[in-house]
């Protein structure tokens, strides 16, 4: 008895190893051969929402090239919006007289691209933004300058690398807009140095105006295509001058938090731009 | 008792490491370091043998449960604990295998090329075992030896880095 006792002492060590040993095989024998999987679903009810906490910190790494990839693909399908396009009358397929074809033919207006704002400021008089593109990467003055959650501005000034944008936080922006479901156009303006909150005027006083009204662009500027959200309405007050409302609006964009903005460019620009110029002339 | 608290910190700290950020890493597509290893490195030699074969088991579990491949690390680890004090009294030149207190393979007791060796020959059995395992079988055995050497190299280089450079910092303690 003394023997046994004497020998289980000596050998403790190696009937453990051997009993762990067995028990490895057997947990992977039975994830392998058996696909018993009861083990790895239990072991994974505990593991699985720590891992999920581990890469979720982990994953804020990877944001930055996951954003990029997710803005390209928005471009992609910012550029195959309807609005993007003027519907053409083909006349070669008006020549051949296909009956059953639409003689129509989608031009594209508006493109869009997309810059990093590097630079902006929100309290000031005459607020003003720096974004990472310039005339190399095809941005040209008065293209629209939007943020994912609606109108930002007009590029105003472009250097080879980067370009200047006027926000709407600034005197002289001016953007026409219509309010929906009024219907009336009118034109927003910024004048109480609050990042958050322009106006909406020349809206005449009979027509009605709820609050939380929404106000888009109405595309007659040839810089902004038509349907942009600018915000909402906040307050609506008879103003001084009687045949007018005064309107402030919540402006959509956070100036305070933009990074990423889509840089929209007028193809026809020049075109219309010189027929404008000739009307202005007589 | 201070070294018992500083394990089992190095312990959790390794551990969690591991799991969330080295786990995660693949370089060149095949090269995974396993820097928990360094936590079994460094236990005393002095631990009843079932007890070190035991932390060796729980260990590799931990590590299986968050890469899904029960089994494959709990076993590689026991048996890389089975092999240390073989390994570390080898390395000391003596060949009766006894275990004295004087054995602390921490970089402050012993020299470089000592602590190396101990790490290399550890790590390449544990990265045998497991990828042999992991894969269960010889086809396209060129490249699971490619992943082999790969793993034991980088993990080799992991750990003595951390190793030194966690060393330094504490006099002697790591």
């Amino acid at each position: 008895m003394n023997n046994l006792i004497e020998f289980f002492k000596r050998a403790f060590h190696i009937i453990v190893l051997a009993v762990l040993l067995i028990l490895s095989v057997v947990m992977l024998g039975k994830s392998l051969a058996f696909n018993d999987y009861r083990l790895s679903r239990a072991v994974q009810s505990v593991v699985g929402p720590i891992q999920k906490s581990g890469r979720s910190m982990i994953h804020r790494f990877h944001l930055g090239p996951e954003n990029e990839a997710l803005v390209q693909q928005n471009i992609q399908l910012l550029r195959e919006q309807e609005n993007m396009f003027i519907v053409k009358e083909d006349t070669i397929l008006t020549e051949m007289s296909m009956p059953d074809s639409t003689n129509t033919k989608r031009v594209r207006l508006y493109d869009y691209t997309y810059a990093h704002v590097i630079f902006r400021t929100t309290d000031r008089a005459f607020n003003y933004m720096i974004v990472d593109k310039g005339s190399k990467d095809g941005i040209t003055r008065d293209m629209a300058v939007l943020s994912p959650q609606g109108v930002a501005g007009v590029v105003t000034d472009v250097s080879p690398n980067f370009a200047t944008v006027r926000p709407i936080l600034h005197p002289e922006s001016r953007i026409s807009a219509v309010v929906t479901p009024a219907n009336q156009n009118g034109t927003v303006i910024w004048e109480d140095n609050d990042p958050r909150v322009a106006y909406l005027e020349a809206i005449p006083q009979h027509s009605e105006i709820n609050i939380g009204d929404s106000v888009f662009t109405n595309g007659f500027s040839n810089i902004f295509p038509k349907g942009l959200f600018i915000g909402t309405v906040k307050e609506v007050q008879v103003g001084n001058n009687a045949s007018f409302l005064t309107i402030k609006i919540n402006l959509a964009t956070p100036y305070t938090d933009i990074y990423t903005v889509y840089l929209v460019e007028n193809t026809f620009k020049a075109e219309l731009d010189s027929l404008k110029a000739n009307f202005k002339n007589e | 008792m201070n070294n018992i608290i500083a394990n089992i910190l190095r312990f959790l700290i390794l551990l969690i490491v591991q799991v969330i950020v080295c786990q995660h890493i693949c370089l060149f597509g095949y090269m995974t370091p396993a820097l928990f290893l360094l936590a079994l490195f460094l236990l005393p030699l002095e631990l009843p043998l079932s007890l070190q074969y035991f932390i060796g088991f729980a260990t590799g579990f931990v590590v299986d449960a968050f890469a899904h491949t029960l089994g494959v690390s709990s076993f590689a680890c026991t048996l890389m604990m089975f092999v240390r004090p073989y390994v570390a009294h080898w390395l000391n030149g003596s060949n009766n295998v006894k275990f004295e207190n004087i054995d602390r393979p921490e970089p402050g007791a012993k020299d470089f090329r000592w602590v190396f060796l101990y790490t290399l020959i550890l790590t390449s059995l544990y990265q045998l075992t497991s990828v042999l395992l992991e894969t269960m079988s010889f086809r396209n055995f060129g490249h699971t030896l490619l992943v082999i050497l790969g793993n034991t190299l980088f993990s080799v280089f992991v750990i003595l880095c951390v190793e030194y450079i966690f060393h330094s910092h504490s006099k002697g303690e790591i």
